[in-house]
């Protein structure tokens, strides 16, 4: 089974500059479909989440948006240039796999980074310097980088994809392996270059995260676009008759509620969703057993893309992510 | 471009600051050096010790002159002066000439003198044949020694008695030891370039004209081992670390394999340099420079500089295309023999620089650099017509390399898993 788009009006962007925009791109290896006629335009300023589960081709969509590799159809179009020649000296990238030279100090791998960005020195050493104190490593800058500790790799790490201050960053995975002290350090670093002006476009399987920290939302499954918009706007479209439950009945006599549209048992309540007045299922619920749980709730993202891709798509994708590891 | 210098200036600096770079560009002349100055210090280290021979004279004619020449090498030929005089002092090993009478029984002569050398009581023993005069026999002297490795007694043992065989033979036909120098008396060949109708000719230096072909020759092999292994190892390296997909993301992949290449051919052409400063001082030193024209040293630098364009595209591509060291190990067998192959070729083509085997060879492209050079510096060199189409068939080919390269570091850079076969190799060149 496919999870399919649904039907949500794309955002009135009449008055947002699109940073990037990706129209229609297909992307295969060999028989395997990576990107499947994706589109979507990543507005100027925004902190763009791009999730999906593993394997759902956001790494793929990154590295096309990167010129690292090329769609096989499609148009995409990067700060208005859409010449597949170069890579964008205004683009910052920082990687799911991540390295770093372990035998180099950390500002002269810093200089070599911010070299390749076409950085003049000076301009590059002032923003090394400005880094390192941002992140209290300015006593390491002449250490190598083998003797740092893995906190303080990671964060060198994300001052090389941000050295040279770009228009867009793309960070895939940016928190994976980091611990919660280091995450907030980061995250509030991208909090104040979003607000320096840098449009931050932000890959993660991890759609808590995206829901705290993202304006817009993109969401890939399998190679296809499942949801496209502000956060607001897909919490409005799915979240009014979300109710969750907690009480002493079966499935089965939810089934029999005639306003009961759906049931997803998320193991200690249960999420239903409903085609008529929540007001009119309580009473017959509270006939039929005791309930101790009854929130008309917005759905978390996570909610919402099981909604849409249905449970079992979900564990086929974990399936699919243990096949991987 | 920029960021292809901004590479290949990383690539440059890193490579040659590094102490790997430092110690190989050092020590290797220490190590040449410290070779000659061991060979100097312990050229008198040599053992000394009287070797007594027992002689088992069956002519009855020979014995007493050995016993005098041996007396002669002792009070003469074993002592050295210092050209700045003082005393003379020994530098070879003592002989002293034990007589043993023939006996009938020879088995049990020998039995018993081996028995003494075993008793370290004798050095060795040697039997003359009675016939050894008649040149008609194929008489012989043995020499029965355990330690067959020293030389020096049996040498001089046999020039003693060929000296007097030699002699009594030339008596007997009425010559004398005058004519019979003048006799043996060779004449020696002397070789010379060509002459010129204004120019002066000199004499050929042997030991030069094999010398440069072959040093040069070596000298690009090693430049070719020590960078384009080097190349791969870096680029694997990266990948291995995962610092590569952040590189291509900044660079093309085309432009941080260009700008690695030039790094590379950058550190060959600096190690080069050093080298080929050295080897003029030394040249100079030995006053033969005018007998090394300046233009080789400049072929020399064009002609390791495809050698490094060529090989280090391809072992960067292979570091590339694999995810493991022992993926590109198996990749690089088939390398390794197109870098030999100059090497395998090399003695034909200095034995005879203009033959058809060492022409056609020195024209395929990956063996051209090194075998061309190899023929130009051997005079008169090849033709005008041979070195412009080496040049353009290599500088043709080390340019297809670099595209081909190109093409599998582009798709190879970010691959993963298990190493690609040949023909998926060339699929990938041949994408678009």
């Amino acid at each position: 089974m496919r999870a399919r788009a649904p039907t949500i009006t794309p955002l009135p962007c009449e008055n947002i500059v699109s940073v990037v925009t990706i129209e229609n791109v297909t992307k295969t290896y060999g028989s395997y479909t990576a990107v499947s006629d994706l589109s979507l335009s990543v507005p100027a300023g925004s902190l763009y989440g791009f999730i999906g589960p593993n394997g759902s081709g956001k790494t793929s969509t990154i590295r096309m948006i990167l010129r690292i590799i090329h769609p096989d159809q499609g148009r995409i179009s990067v700060l208005g240039d859409d010449s597949a020649s170069a890579a964008n000296d205004q683009v910052g990238y920082l990687p799911e796999e991540r390295g770093l030279y372990k035998k180099l100090s950390v500002r002269r791998m810093l200089q070599y980074y911010a070299a390749l960005k076409s950085m003049p020195r000076a301009e590059a050493n002032e923003a090394i310097d400005h880094w390192l104190k941002r992140f209290e490593l300015e006593s390491w800058a002449n250490k190598k980088i083998e003797s740092l500790s893995k906190g303080m790799s990671q964060k060198v790490q994300f001052i090389a994809s941000a050295i040279s201050n770009p228009k867009i960053l793309i960070l895939d995975e940016p928190f994976s392996g980091l611990d919660p002290v280091n995450t907030e350090v980061i995250r509030s670093a991208v909090l104040e270059m979003q607000r320096r002006g840098t449009t931050i476009l932000f890959s993660t399987h991890d759609m808590g995260t995206a829901e705290k920290m993202c304006d817009f939302v993109f969401m890939i499954f399998r190679g296809e676009k499942v949801l496209d918009g502000t956060l607001d706007e897909i919490k409005a479209t799915y979240g009014a008759d979300s109710i969750r439950l907690r009480w002493e009945g079966t499935p089965e006599q939810l089934n029999s509620i005639r306003e009961v549209e759906r049931v997803i048992d998320m193991g200690g309540f249960q999420e239903i969703q409903t085609n008529g007045d929540s007001r009119r299922v309580l009473s017959q619920l509270v006939e039929m057993a005791n309930v101790s749980l009854f929130e008309i709730t917005q759905p978390s993202l996570h909610d919402i893309f099981i909604r849409i891709a249905g449970p079992e798509v979900l564990e086929a994708s974990r399936e699919e992510e243990e096949v991987q590891a | 471009m920029n960021k292809v210098l901004a590479v290949a200036k990383y690539e440059y600096l890193i490579a040659v600051t590094s102490k790997a770079f430092l110690l190989g560009v050092v020590m290797m002349p220490v190590f040449m050096g410290g070779a000659i100055v061991v060979q100097y210090l312990t050229r008198d280290q040599v053992d000394l010790t009287a070797r007594k021979i027992a002689v088992v004279d069956k002519t009855g004619r020979l014995f007493d002159v050995i016993e005098q020449q041996n007396k002669i090498r002792n009070e003469f030929e074993i002592f050295e002066t210092d050209e700045d005089g003082g005393e003379p002092r020994q530098t070879r090993a003592e002989f002293s000439i034990e007589r043993v009478e023939p006996e009938s029984d020879e088995e049990e002569l020998g039995i018993r003198l081996s028995d003494r050398i075993r008793s370290n009581e004798l050095f060795a023993f040697a039997v003359i044949e009675e016939d050894v005069f008649d040149p008609s026999k194929q008489a012989t002297v043995r020499y029965y020694s355990q330690t067959p490795s020293y030389q020096t007694l049996p040498n001089w043992i046999e020039r003693v008695v060929n000296g007097e065989v030699k002699r009594e033979r030339t008596e007997q036909l009425g010559l004398s030891n005058e004519d019979v120098l003048s006799l043996a008396r060779t004449v020696p060949t002397r070789t010379f370039g060509l002459i010129e109708r204004d120019g002066e000719v000199k004499e050929e230096n042997r030991v030069l004209t094999f010398m440069v072909p072959f040093g040069g020759l070596m000298l690009m092999f090693m430049m070719v081992m020590s960078v384009a292994p080097a190349m791969l190892n870096n680029v694997l390296e990266e990948k291995m670390q995962k610092i590569s997909e952040f590189l291509v993301s900044s660079v093309t992949p085309f432009q941080l394999m260009l700008g690695k290449l030039f790094g590379a051919v950058g550190v060959g052409l600096t190690l080069s340099t050093i080298y080929l400063g050295a080897a003029y001082g030394m040249a100079r030193y030995f006053e033969i420079d005018d007998r090394i024209p300046f233009t080789l040293y400049l072929w020399f630098a064009f002609f390791v500089l495809l050698a490094l364009v060529i090989f280090g595209s391809i072992f960067s591509a292979i570091g590339a295309a694999c995810s493991e060291i022992r993926d590109a190990q198996s990749l690089m067998t088939p390398v390794m023999l197109l870098v030999i192959i100059p090497m395998m070729c090399m003695a034909p083509i200095l034995d005879s620089p203009s033959s058809t085997f060492s022409r056609a060879i020195s024209l395929f492209p990956p063996a051209t650099p090194m075998l061309m050079f190899a023929r130009i510096a051997i005079p008169p060199g090849p033709a005008l017509w041979e070195i412009v189409l080496a040049v353009i068939l290599t500088a043709l080919f080390a340019a297809g390399c670099v595209w081909a390269a190109g093409k599998v570091f582009r798709v190879g850079i970010l691959s993963q898993g298990q190493a690609p076969s040949f023909a998926k190799l060339v699929s990938w060149v041949l994408t678009k």
